[in-house]
């Protein structure tokens, strides 16, 4: 269970691995913070996540709002059929985009 | 709370040699220790349980009872909340001995010779370790107090005050001592039930913050008349200014109207709910359709209320991801189907509570549950009977009667227009209410009241201003086609007016309340040019109406119909 971090030019990519919990929850935060600059598109990568809870939702709507702070957007990408059930009953897909 | 003790720590030195005893004392005490000292195992346990010290240092061989039993002792009477180190102090230096020492409770071992330096530095190294147990305990401890209080706060005074729990069934499996999910109902003013299931982020006390303002508004609201819409924007507000980012209410909002057979649902962020028939049929799965509560500054426009016309005998039932997600040992869940089939059952067999739980138990097999678990299950009938049993007309007295027909002077009227898209917008009745209230105080007499409003003022709005015929009600197409349509209009809505007008008469141990209610509409005739009988004007403004006529000492319909004059009198 880990998040993993890539970063090039102005996109952060965050990748989550198994299982996207509230044991994540600092790791997540340290993943996004520092990063400042204006127009960042932080990209969540959860092509790797098995399982995610509705603190997970949480942590995502915390980097939204780091992002909108630093006019940066986030991007939600490649959740698995059961992480998109997750998505879909939050209805995220309101709030950030999500790339299937 | 203060961690650290200010006196003094007190040490015990069990050795049956009066030498050893006095060179570790003196040592000790250069450390800040009050020491106390025993030669043998036995005196060694009874001044531990007299003197309660901070740290027991024990000689292995001695007489009466040997160093190991004395520890044995020793640590099955410590209190669990303290660690009450133990150190060996021993001239043996074998594996063995180290080993036994451990096996006793022992939590280090000193082998003679050592330095006074050495020592102190073992004693201090064991007394950190205690100082951080005890830090722990106390943290410990202090947290299950706060869950304990959390719950209680919970059971005893949000979830005790709910409404119809002898019809309303309620599982609640909550995860942690503390279950972020909360199970509201309450009574509206009309007789109405408004009910919520609703899943807070996270377990814990952390999850259970917004459940106070959550179950306050929604109670308060409730009670005033407001829609159900209205309550839930509020919540949404006041959620999304109290609470961080992260935390937020996956939630089901529902009303149950039974006199007019119809049901409205919110459905943010929980999985489906259900409308089931009495076979057990799924005649409706209600889809989320608003992301979780609390997220955005406002509900989002195109996300609304259903309504769905409803059975008196119809079940409806919400759910929390909880159910679905439980997993048992082979890791796979719960899931849709089952629950659809145990719920079916459960229906057929008017148990719905009963057998899901049990299904749900034969499943997971002891698996230990990862999120909280609940469902609530709710009739569509039996919400007009306490109503119905405030209906009865009052028995005037003669005096009472030679009051009500004379011509008085009211008291105190009060009069509200509403025009165009603030006609659309605003919903007059709770203020009406709120007004009446302020002037007359609580009563419960007053819900009649709000019911003779509430039917008048959507009449005259839907039928009226709107030109809406009730007749495509009859059927559950139609149902929806005019809810559709109403909304629609109600969008599109740039004229048009409605005048409310109350006038006060009281008198003695009594009142009367005059309600005229005059809109723009063109009124029943023009609509159906025939003569204008009950049964017409029943058809037109639907099966409200009825109620109205029951609760009110006169209802008259004038001016074509765009005006409904209604007398409502009551007697303490």
């Amino acid at each position: 269970m880990a998040v993993k971090l890539q970063v090039s030019d102005n996109k952060v990519s965050i990748i989550i691995e198994e299982r996207f919990d509230f044991s994540l929850h600092q790791q997540f935060r340290d993943a996004y913070t520092g990063h400042e600059e204006a127009k960042t598109v932080f990209i969540v990568e959860l092509s790797k996540t098995e399982y995610m809870d509705s603190s997970a939702l949480g942590m995502i709507l915390l980097l939204k709002d780091h992002a909108e702070k630093h006019s940066s957007t986030v991007i939600i990408r490649k959740p698995n059929a059961s992480v998109n059930k997750i998505l879909e009953i939050a209805q995220f897909h309101r709030l950030l985009p999500i790339e299937l | 709370m203060l961690l650290s003790k200010e006196e003094a720590k007190i040490a015990l030195v069990v050795d049956d040699s009066a030498m050893q005893c006095k060179v570790l004392s003196i040592l000790l005490k250069e450390e800040g220790y009050r020491v106390f000292t025993a030669n043998d195992g036995a005196r060694g346990v009874a001044m531990y349980v007299k003197y309660k010290p901070d740290l027991v240092l024990m000689d292995i061989n001695m007489p009466v009872m040997n160093g190991y039993e004395a520890a044995r002792k020793i640590k099955s009477l410590s209190q669990k909340n303290s660690l009450c180190p133990l150190i060996f102090i021993t001239s043996m230096d074998t594996d063995n001995a180290f080993i036994e020492s451990i096996d006793a409770g022992g939590d280090g071992i000193l082998v003679r010779p050592f330095s006074p330096e050495v020592f102190k530095a073992k004693i201090k190294s064991i007394q950190r370790i205690s100082d951080l147990y005890a830090q722990v305990k106390s943290l410990q401890l202090e947290q299950q107090m706060d869950a304990e209080l959390a719950e209680q706060l919970m059971s005893g005074v949000i979830e005790s005050r709910n409404y119809g729990l002898d019809k309303i069934g309620i599982i609640k499996q909550p995860a942690a001592l503390f279950s972020g999910d909360i199970q509201l109902s309450a009574l509206c003013p009309n007789g109405d039930i408004n009910v919520l299931l609703g899943d807070f982020t996270g377990h814990g006390l952390r999850s259970s913050i917004g459940a106070i303002p959550l179950s306050e508004t929604f109670r308060a609201m409730t009670r005033k008349g407001f829609s159900l819409h209205e309550i839930i924007s509020q919540i949404n507000t006041q959620l999304y200014d109290l609470l961080p980012a992260d935390l937020f209410l996956c939630g089901t909002f529902l009303t149950i109207s039974a006199h007019d057979g119809t049901a409205y649902l919110l459905n943010a962020g929980l999985p489906e709910s259900y409308v089931f028939s009495e076979q057990g049929d799924i005649k409706h799965k209600i889809l989320s359709n608003h992301p979780p509560i609390g997220v955005l500054p406002k509900l989002l426009a195109d996300s609304k209320v259903k309504v769905i016309s409803v059975e008196q005998t119809d079940r409806i039932i919400l759910i929390s991801d909880g159910i679905v997600e439980a997993r048992n040992e082979q890791g796979d869940m719960y899931g849709f189907e089952r629950f659809e089939e145990s719920a079916t059952l459960g229906i057929k067999s008017q148990n719905v509570c009963g057998i899901i739980s049990e299904s749900l138990k034969d499943f997971c097999q002891g698996m230990p549950q990862e999120d909280d678990i609940s469902l609530i299950d709710i009739p569509c009938r039996g919400w007009e009977k306490s109503f119905v049993s405030n209906v009865a007309p009052p028995i005037l007295s003669q005096a009472q009667v030679d009051d009500l027909y004379s011509v008085g002077v009211p008291v105190w009227e009060w009069d509200l227009s509403l025009t165009g898209n603030r006609l659309a917008r605003v919903n007059p009745i709770p203020m009406v209410m709120g007004q009446i209230n302020e002037i007359e105080g609580n009563d419960e007499h007053w819900n009649n009241l709000y019911t003779i409003l509430t039917e008048l003022f959507v009449n005259a709005l839907d039928h009226g201003v709107l030109g809406l015929n009730s007749k495509l009600k009859s059927c559950p197409e139609g149902f929806v086609k005019y809810f559709t349509e109403r909304e629609a209009r109600l969008d599109g809505l740039n004229d048009g007016a409605i005048r409310i007008k109350l006038s006060f008469f009281p008198f003695i141990d009594g009142g009367r309340i005059k309600i005229s209610i005059k809109d723009s509409g063109t009124g029943f005739d023009a609509q159906q040019q025939e003569s204008k009988n009950d049964a017409d004007v029943l058809a037109l403004s639907g099966r409200g109406i009825d109620l109205v006529e029951q609760l009110c000492e006169s209802l008259l319909y004038k001016e074509s119909g765009t005006l409904a004059e209604a007398t409502y009198v009551w007697t303490s």
